[in-house]
């Protein structure tokens, strides 16, 4: 007999863990079965299955049981463990959530090795275009598979390519876009810092389909630790001549170089970007005329995210059929969302479209980090909007998100609970964009600053029944006359928040109440001095000695000290 | 370094074909690193070099579980691999001491997320 591994875990609620427990029974039982020298019973930290009751997992059989009681026990270990057969009753079958076609190599290779790329099928698809296929075919080939732009807009990106392989120009330019920039998304950092050959791999067969011999990498400054395994891979892919002059020996010219941002949010829109790497001030301008005409230099330009480009390989190696077979009618494929906020599970997760919110947040993300209720998930970042509880249940794509006044975006998607106020969350983003606005056009410059006095106002008690209709009519005018998205999409989380929580905008402003106790200019402590122990806890802990009193009359806050930090509530 | 040729991409796979019986991975991106998993990793290098194990300990990308980094993964011969989470210095000597040299799997660490695919 092999040696057998049996990991448990209690999935029920963590404050009643009984993982000891069972862990005790089971050692106990392969212990009085004589099998200590070839069983071992290992607690784990998390076994990614969640609300089964106690699970329990065979290695290598990798049989797992769910809802495990204590009389099962024995049967588990004189047949499962003894003779390899399997319990049929206690069986647990999750079907896999995640997917990972983007992140296939994130944590499985070392990013600082190309030969570990090579060895799992890595610059396979580059030869693949440069023998086989033309760069119609290539083209052809991504219309089948029906990826879209993972930047945020989800423009198709055959089309992209066509349309820049149809201008007629001596030079054109592919770039890939890496200025992810969205409070709480990092889905493009890991995927450089995990895999940067296969963005280069996409990029080089990018820059094949479009008839482009120089590729750029757009990326922030603030990640140098993705700059840095970028550098060194065009390195190792220039030593190899896998960039550079007559790669393979097919004729076809292409390399790459990096161009830094300095953190500027606008210039992850595509004309900022563009005027950013030639050295000009990052700010946009009208389209037409697009980039695909006259991008980079004057030149046809394509420019991809960095998760559309790592898509890319896979897609040419296993086929557009197989890619179209994932996800749903209009969205197709793998999407990678960075999961954060009160979540459990905090992390990278590849799901294909069409799943569930409710899958994302419970079944993969563990559900909430506390008791307190979930309230609205926001996705898209500052672009986005957020999305209550009750439409947990909608499938994941580009049109329903949107239908729900949010956008897929590049992927962030932050959970909420009870505590979070949505008034707040609105000036959050909104201040974000107030900040990162290019200063342009005068709609996203003045009318995003209204629109953050109006909620300022709002959540410091000071706000009028008018101010929601001012800041709806403020935000139509961002809307409708922004010259970029930035400012097109800035007011979306204020939109959103008002479609949704209307009520809690007027708590507000009528009633001067934050229920989720966030807007601390609503908010003021006291001491209820039938229940007061006296126990002086609170003088001692209180940062700015706010409270006072003694033993015999009793303590009390002095409010213009107070600095509201709810310590000990 | 001589340019690659067609055929060469496959003789590089071939002769990574054959995977090392032990190795060890550490999570080093950005979530890792801020996690201490360049400690975890020079600890690792360190106590392997002193107990003179023979092991193959590498550094690889974001496994997406950012929530447990610093993540270590471990296989040796004769046991699955598994992926630790949460390690410190402490955890990385216990998993060089039990799991790599005495075979024993260290407990509460494991984060058993079915999310490879």
């Amino acid at each position: 007999m092999d040696k057998k591994i049996i990991l448990l875990k209690d999935t029920e609620s963590a404050a009643q863990d009984t993982t000891h427990d069972v862990y005790t029974l089971f050692v106990n039982q392969v212990r009085e079965g004589g099998l200590e020298e070839r069983v071992q019973v290992v607690r784990v930290a998390d076994i990614g299955i969640y609300n089964q009751g106690v699970i329990v997992k065979v290695m290598p059989d990798n049989v797992v049981y769910a809802n495990v009681k204590e009389s099962d026990i024995g049967r588990i270990i004189e047949q499962t463990v003894k003779s390899g057969k399997v319990i049929e009753e206690l069986v647990f079958k999750q079907p896999a959530k995640q997917m990972r076609i983007v992140l296939r190599n994130c944590g499985v290779i070392d990013p600082e090795n190309i030969d570990d790329y090579i060895a799992v099928d890595g610059y396979q698809a580059l030869r693949k275009v440069l023998f086989e296929y033309a760069p119609e075919k290539v083209i052809e080939e991504m219309k089948k598979s029906g990826l879209r732009g993972r930047g945020g807009a989800g423009f198709p990106t055959w089309l992209k390519w066509k349309l820049t392989r149809d201008v007629k120009a001596d030079q054109k330019y592919i770039i890939c876009n890496a200025d992810e920039g969205d409070p709480g998304a990092y889905m493009d950092r890991s995927v450089l810092e995990g895999d940067p050959h296969s963005v280069i791999e996409g990029l080089a067969i990018a820059g094949f389909a479009i008839g482009a011999s120089q590729g750029y990498f757009y990326v922030r400054a603030e990640y140098p630790l993705a700059v840095e395994r970028i550098e060194k891979a065009i390195a190792q892919a220039r030593e190899y001549g896998l960039l550079g002059k007559d790669i393979f020996g097919s004729g076809f010219d292409f390399d790459v170089d990096i161009r830094l941002g300095a953190g500027a949010f606008v210039c992850g829109e595509e004309t900022a970007l563009i005027a950013s790497i030639e050295g000009r001030r990052g700010t946009p301008r009208p389209r037409p005329p697009y980039p695909s005409v006259k991008g980079l230099w004057e030149k046809p330009t394509a420019i991809n995210n960095v998760e559309t480009l790592a898509n890319i390989s896979p897609i040419i190696l296993k086929g557009g059929d197989w890619y179209a077979s994932i996800g749903t009618e209009k969205s197709k494929g793998t999407k990678v969302f960075a999961l954060t906020g009160k979540v459990k599970n905090s992390g990278l997760v590849e799901v294909p479209m069409g799943i569930t919110l409710r899958e994302i947040v419970f079944d993969i993300g563990g559900g909430m980090l506390s008791a307190k209720g979930i309230k609205a998930i926001q996705t898209g970042g500052p672009s986005g909007g957020v999305i209550p509880k009750e439409y947990l249940d909608t499938p994941v794509d580009y049109e329903n998100l949107q239908k729900l006044g949010s956008i897929m975006g590049s992927g962030g998607m932050i959970v909420m609970d009870e505590n979070d106020c949505m008034v707040d969350i609105a000036k959050f983003y909104l201040g974000f964009c107030v900040d990162e606005s290019c200063g342009k056009c005068v709609p996203c410059r003045i009318g995003g600053y209204q629109m953050l006095t109006v909620l300022s106002r709002i959540s410091e008690g000071q706000g009028v029944p008018a101010d929601t209709d001012k800041l709806k009519k403020i935000a139509l005018a961002m809307q409708k006359a922004s010259l970029c998205a930035l400012g097109q999409t800035a007011a979306n989380p204020v939109v959103s928040t008002l479609k949704y929580f209307e009520e809690e905008y007027n708590d507000h402003i009528v009633n001067k109440k934050c229920r989720s106790h966030k807007c601390t200019h609503l908010l003021s402590y006291g001491i209820i001095q039938e229940k007061c122990k006296r126990c002086r806890v609170c003088v001692i802990n209180c940062p700015v000695n706010a409270i006072s009193g003694d033993k015999e009359k009793g303590f009390a806050i002095a409010q213009d000290k107070c600095a509201k930090c709810g310590e000990f509530v | 370094m001589k340019k690659l040729s067609k055929q060469d991409l496959e003789k590089i796979k071939l002769s990574r074909a054959k995977e090392p019986k032990n190795w060890i991975k550490v999570g080093m991106s950005t979530c890792g690193i801020a996690a201490g998993s360049d400690v975890v990793f020079n600890a690792l290098v360190e106590e392997a070099k002193k107990r003179n194990v023979d092991i193959e300990i590498k550094k690889c990308g974001c496994q997406g579980m950012c929530f447990a980094e610093p993540l270590v993964e471990v296989k040796t011969e004769g046991l699955p691999p598994v992926i630790y989470g949460k390690v410190n210095k402490d955890v990385a000597i216990r998993i060089l001491e039990d799991h790599v040299c005495n075979g024993l799997m260290v407990k509460d660490h494991i984060f058993e997320l079915r999310s490879k695919v």
